[in-house]
């Protein structure tokens, strides 16, 4: 099959019927794939204001443009939908090998519609589609599930993606795991699955991808690939430590947000940082996701003999210092528990950090706890158990964790506590300290995330160049850059990661060679505007209003330690300049003109 | 005394946390780096440096947590008591 030659495949799951539709060649420029083109469609089937646990709300899956192919990290898929906790349009992202047999099945995305009035699961392979029962795993965690799954299709190089318990009970912040250890986490997407009475998909498949110049996509490859492995941040510094390299360069930098970011610094960070996974022999080797040269993931082995992938600087900030947790152990047991649950391993540690400090400061009572460890920051036995609780929804306490810190602090009558944008939790770094990627998570289109423009890389890590985290000067159009370009990487179906090593020529050189396409670098960087521009005029029909571009009240009072002691972050400075760069009103409204300019008119 | 630590790739290569050396007048940060090598046998300044001794793309050293891209760069002046972190490039998310 050509790459641009693509067929959706449309699910209805109320009447067990399935069609195929070619995929408009001109869309594909427009949108690329993946999240650009998913939520193209999603914006066009979907009513803004659709309760996302109804069966009116779809489910998009769908891989990136270059998904299945030989470009470096081409194993990306992504999980549109719109978001239980957030309200927002959501796009979740995840690697592992899934993405890559969906595409060899022919088909480029799956829209899955409507409510099963059974469990099912669904088998795609070579252009064909069963419906299948899947009351035997309903109830599962995802490894067995996975495992019965692939026994019963009997296929050793199918691949499965399901939901745990969690989004079984429609936890606000259930994933999707697929290989039992990547996920689309965030946002709540496995929700929206188990609202569908959808357990899993199997996928399995033959097809291979034609070029139209295969020659000058294979050598655009090999110029990337080579790129990627001389770069010293993704050809050593990821594939020795992993995404966990992080912890201590954030935590030095007095941006590792601790005890639900009450602090900036954590003491512990020595014992639960990438560098102990090594010294304590959890470490067993390195993995990589499919046509990966990077290989950040890492394959963990704990005393008690879990094995597992993980856990990712985000997992182990999470369950570490965001809840005083110095207990390398009892981090990858929670992580190991999310991964197993289907729970977000994000927004569940910050959801635990949120009732640490709710419990500690009285307003959780004791009795709600039930038989539960006492919520104290610090108390390792107390993140495992709790994680527990949240993914199987159960007990008072665990009811109200599965639905996301917001939803939890708000029902014991303190919202302020919970450190969210949009109501989706905030990731391991304070935006007191880097003024940038602060701007970013009050402008994300998904909620408070920090994959959907890294300023940290710039802010940070020096890459591609050293900005200073305090300055304002500048960065509204650096975050605006960095969004887009992040559109554009997701609906190519690569991983951010690449963006390390490579720039926004790299990419174009990719399409244009992957594509057929003939695209400057300023047309494909426009993809990626129209992508944002797109998520944000759903958003805001969908009711969000732009009020809600902000950042909790914490963030705007003094850091209390650690070298960027007494920084706040200065929102009100560069929210206005990044509406007027946007080419909105300065209501955060979109005017008319913008777009028509970006063809997003109907 | 000048307090080093080291961290990620550096901490696993030379299997130590840090190192104090005692504070040398008109110190800097290219020459306390030298003065690093000259006490550890392990070689470690290319996983900082390029070879003409600018910092790599990625590196990052912090004087009592502050960057020193936004100091002196490789001339940073260090002063009695400070603490110097040393990180090679890493990324993640």
């Amino acid at each position: 099959m050509k790459l641009t030659d693509s067929m959706l495949l449309r699910v209805n799951l109320s009447t067990h019927t399935v069609s195929e539709e070619p995929i408009d060649e001109n869309l594909i420029r427009q949108y690329l794939g993946g999240r650009g083109l998913g939520s193209k469609y999603f914006a066009d089937e979907v009513d803004p204001m659709v309760d996302p646990l109804s069966p009116e709300n779809k489910l998009i899956f769908a891989c990136g443009l270059m998904t299945g192919s030989s470009a470096p990290t081409a194993g990306r898929y992504m999980v549109i939908t719109k978001s239980p906790l957030t309200g927002t349009i959501a796009c979740s992202n995840s690697g592992g090998i899934w993405g890559a047999v969906l595409r060899k099945t022919g088909y480029f995305m799956i829209i899955v519609e409507g409510k099963s009035d059974k469990p099912v699961y669904l088998l795609v392979y070579d252009n064909n589609v069963e419906f299948k029962d899947a009351s035997r795993v309903w109830g599962k965690k995802t490894g067995e599930t996975t495992d019965i799954l692939l026994d019963e299709v009997g296929e050793k190089r199918a691949r499965v993606a399901c939901i745990g318990p969690a989004g079984e009970n429609l936890s606000m912040i259930g994933c999707i795991i697929n290989d039992k250890h990547r996920a689309p986490g965030r946002s709540g997407v496995g929700a929206v699955m188990g609202a569908k009475n959808l357990k899993a998909i199997v996928v399995k498949g033959s097809n291979t991808i034609e070029f139209k110049d295969k020659s000058a996509f294979t050598g655009a490859v090999k110029e990337k690939i080579d790129k990627i492995k001389q770069h010293p941040v993704t050809g050593e510094g990821l594939p020795a430590l992993g995404t966990k390299v992080l912890d201590n360069i954030i935590n030095q930098g007095g941006l590792y947000p601790t005890r639900n970011f009450q602090f900036a610094t954590f003491d512990g960070t020595e014992e639960i940082s990438g560098e102990a996974l090594v010294k304590k022999g959890y470490l067993k080797k390195n993995a990589a996701c499919f046509a990966c040269p990077i290989g950040c993931a890492r394959d963990v082995e704990l005393p008690n003999g879990i094995t597992m992938e993980g856990p990712e600087y985000e997992t182990g900030w999470a369950f570490g210092a965001h809840c005083g947790v110095n207990d390398l152990h009892a981090i990858c047991e929670a992580n190991f528990l999310c991964n197993e649950l289907g729970l977000d391993t994000i927004s569940a540690g910050v959801t635990i950090g949120t009732a640490m400090e709710l419990y500690e400061k009285g307003h959780i009572p004791k009795e709600d706890l039930e038989d539960g460890p006492e919520l104290k920051f610090g108390n390792s036995e107390s993140v495992v158990y709790w994680t527990n609780k949240m993914g199987r929804n159960e007990g008072r306490l665990g009811k109200l964790m599965a639905k996301g810190s917001w939803r939890m602090a708000e029902a014991y009558g303190h919202p302020e506590f919970s450190m969210t944008v949009k109501k989706q939790e905030l990731p391991a770094y304070d935006p007191r300290g880097v003024q940038g990627h602060g701007l970013q998570y009050a402008t994300s289109n998904r909620g408070g995330c920090h994959v959907r423009g890294y300023m940290i890389s710039p802010e940070v890590l020096g890459v591609p160049e050293k900005l200073d985290p305090q300055e304002l000067k500048g960065k509204p159009q650096w975050v605006i850059i960095f969004q887009d370009l992040t559109a554009v990487i997701d609906s190519a179906g690569l991983c951010l990661f690449t963006s390390f090593a490579l720039g926004l020529e790299d990419y174009t050189d990719l399409i244009n060679a992957s594509a057929g396409f003939e695209l400057t670098p300023e047309e494909v960087l426009r993809i990626g505007t129209r992508i944002w521009n797109l998520e944000r005029k759903f958003n805001l029909a969908a009711g969000i209003d732009p009020s809600q571009d902000t950042l909790p009240k914490r963030m705007f009072e003094p850091l209390p330690d650690g070298p960027q002691k007494g920084a706040v972050h200065q929102l009100s400075k560069l929210l206005p300049e990044y509406y007027e760069l946007r080419g909105w009103s300065p209501d955060g409204s979109i005017p008319k003109k913008t777009l028509q300019n970006l063809g997003l008119t109907s | 005394m000048i307090k080093i630590r080291f961290f990620t790739l550096l901490q696993l290569l030379l299997n130590r946390k840090e190192l104090e050396l005692p504070y040398i007048p008109e110190e800097t940060i290219r020459t306390l780096l030298e003065r690093i090598q000259t006490q550890i046998e392990t070689r470690f300044l290319h996983k900082l440096l390029q070879e003409q001794g600018n910092l790599k793309i990625g590196t990052i050293i912090l004087v009592n947590g502050r960057n020193i891209h936004h100091l002196q760069k490789m001339n940073t002046p260090l002063s009695d008591g400070d603490e110097v972190a040393l990180f090679p490039p890493g990324g993640g998310g």
